[in-house]
């Protein structure tokens, strides 16, 4: 029924209802900051980025062949803005460490950054279903509608990821508890 | 499927770790950051090319490639765009000038009497009218419309009402009877249902009926009416107006009288046939409907439209609708997304199993 919802919320806004628009936007906006955040290393750009993913969908939105499928679209824009993002940032970064020749900063609690780079190691499409998993403590049905995927196959990509997540950190010498 | 119970330790350390408080997503304040797409909604899309069409037919296909649960709903809105198909409001041509003085005629209608017949025939038979249920289906039609409170047909055999459909515009409900069985169909139209149905309304499929091809037959005069008559023949926008799998609408054509004098429809022929589609029953039939349009712009009761079930009816449900469609054409549910029960079954034990693990 949510697909159903999803499409004539979207004919709406097509029809001079923006807060149709808004409706999609507050249904899907913690799903986009979530897939953001699996690419972006600060919650702060991935808020940034899941809006103007928003600000491109709405540009786009009459251009949107399937309008039941908005989540897994706007999802896809999200991605494709904040690997965007991410490539800025880093050219950013490369200068200004070329200019203030500074080393990066490696004081940060080691768990948490040995856990980062277990997720950073993970293929983008396993880190986002974790990310949408555990930002929001989303439920399968919730993250199959912005990923386009079924339960099954998101099943299947956690446990994939959670795998190679326990390797890692056994590797870097974590314990179970 | 089942995730491995060793890495279960580490559910809680990525929640801890990757787990934020849901933001809040403020649109005004988004609009206030992008006044050109803020601008952009607010104009509806004026330049874009989707078009009203597109959109109908994507509702369409969605509703129609729905779950089991919304098929009475499904049902029912197929049924009530048959009632539109030759509503009032069917009149053919694209730009003629009398053409255009009717359209504009037709709008200014308050309330409209229709009668008429509705006659289902078997392709090659065109004498053979179908028989369903010991009856056959040669109805005759009376339709009540009103641009206020909505549109009602109800179909006769003899002077047994068979079918009534009710579109109540203000409630925003559909609803079906079907006295002999003392069943009924209600379609409760939220906003996303309603807007649905406005696409199906006879203002909407005018103008799609606009585009079709016609030739003017010359004078005729049809119950003292000094009348044109145009002759139509398939509006290809008509025909994609539904999926093939609700209508299959292979062939449209007919005849529409208008009164030369008050430049409105006083008469509508159409012929269609329709291949097996989910609006027949999965069988090839050819549709005969004749309307006559009678009092225009009298006081119709409001009660007309009434959209509360009578007492004593049951809703239909899809067992009370299979044993009447014929078994090889039970197959073609499938395209509708109904699946068999044993199916369904499976699935369920799929996800109830995927739940189980995912609690692990």
């Amino acid at each position: 029924m949510r697909d159903l919802e999803d499409q004539i919320l979207v004919q709406r806004a097509l029809q001079s209802d923006p807060e149709s628009f808004g409706e999609l936007c507050r249904r899907y906006y913690d799903s986009l900051v979530a897939v953001a955040r699996s690419i972006l290393p600060d919650r702060h750009l991935a808020e940034d980025a899941a809006q103007e993913a928003l600000a491109a969908a709405c540009r786009d939105l009459a251009k949107l062949k399937k309008p039941e499928r908005f989540g897994p679209w706007a999802g896809a824009i999200c991605r494709n803005v904040a690997k965007d993002m991410l490539r800025q940032l880093r050219k950013q970064q490369e200068r200004t460490e070329a200019n203030a020749g500074n080393e990066p900063d490696y004081q940060e609690d080691d768990r948490k950054a040995i856990l980062d780079q277990a997720l950073q190691q993970l293929p983008q499409h396993l880190r986002e279903a974790i990310f949408l998993r555990y930002y929001n403590e989303m439920s399968y049905e919730q993250m199959a509608r912005v990923l386009g995927a079924t339960e099954q196959m998101i099943d299947g990509r956690l446990r994939r990821a959670k795998k190679k997540i326990a390797a890692y950190l056994m590797k870097k010498g974590f314990r179970r508890q | 499927m089942k995730h491995d119970k060793n890495n279960k330790w580490l559910d809680p350390l990525l929640s801890k770790h990757v787990h934020r408080e849901p933001a809040n997503f403020d649109f005004q304040k988004w609009a206030h950051k992008h006044p050109n797409e803020a601008r952009l909604l607010q104009s509806g899309y004026a330049d874009s090319s989707r078009n009203a069409k597109t959109t109908v037919q994507n509702l369409w296909r969605f509703i129609m490639e729905s779950k089991i649960t919304r098929y009475s709903a499904a049902a029912v809105i197929a049924l009530a765009m048959t009632l539109v198909l030759f509503g009032p409001f069917w009149a053919p041509g694209n730009g003629n000038v009398v053409l255009a003085d009717v359209q504009q005629n037709v709008d200014e209608i308050e309330t409209l009497i229709i009668r008429g017949t509705k006659t289902f025939t078997r392709p090659g038979e065109p004498g053979s009218v179908l028989e369903f249920n010991g009856m056959k289906w040669e109805f005759d039609l009376v339709k009540y419309f009103s641009q206020q409170h909505g549109l009602v047909e109800e179909g006769y055999i003899g002077d047994k009402l068979i079918y009534r459909f009710t579109f109540n515009r203000p409630k925003r409900q559909t609803l079906l009877i079907l006295p002999l069985y003392k069943k009924y169909g209600i379609f409760a139209s939220t906003d996303k249902q309603m807007l649905l149905l406005e696409n199906g309304t006879p203002k909407g499929i005018i103008n799609l009926l606009m585009a079709g091809d016609y030739k003017e037959l010359g004078r005729e005069n049809i119950n003292g009416v000094e009348a044109e008559v145009f002759e139509y023949q398939d509006p290809g926008t008509f025909k994609e107006l539904l999926p093939k799998v609700i209508a299959d609408i292979q062939n449209i054509k007919g005849k529409v009288w208008i009164a030369i004098k008050e430049q409105i429809p006083v008469r509508v022929e159409g012929d269609l046939a329709i291949g097996k589609s989910f609006m027949t029953m999965f069988q090839e039939l050819n549709l005969h409907e004749v309307n006559t349009f009678g009092d225009y712009n009298i006081e119709l009761d409001e009660d007309i439209f009434d959209t509360n079930p009578p007492e004593g009816y049951t809703e239909i449900t899809l067992s009370d609708i299979l044993p009447f469609i014929p078994i090889e054409a039970k197959a073609g549910f499938a395209g509708l997304g109904i699946a068999p029960a044993g199916l369904i079954f499976w699935k369920k034990r799929r996800r109830k199993r995927a739940k189980a693990n995912r609690h692990e």
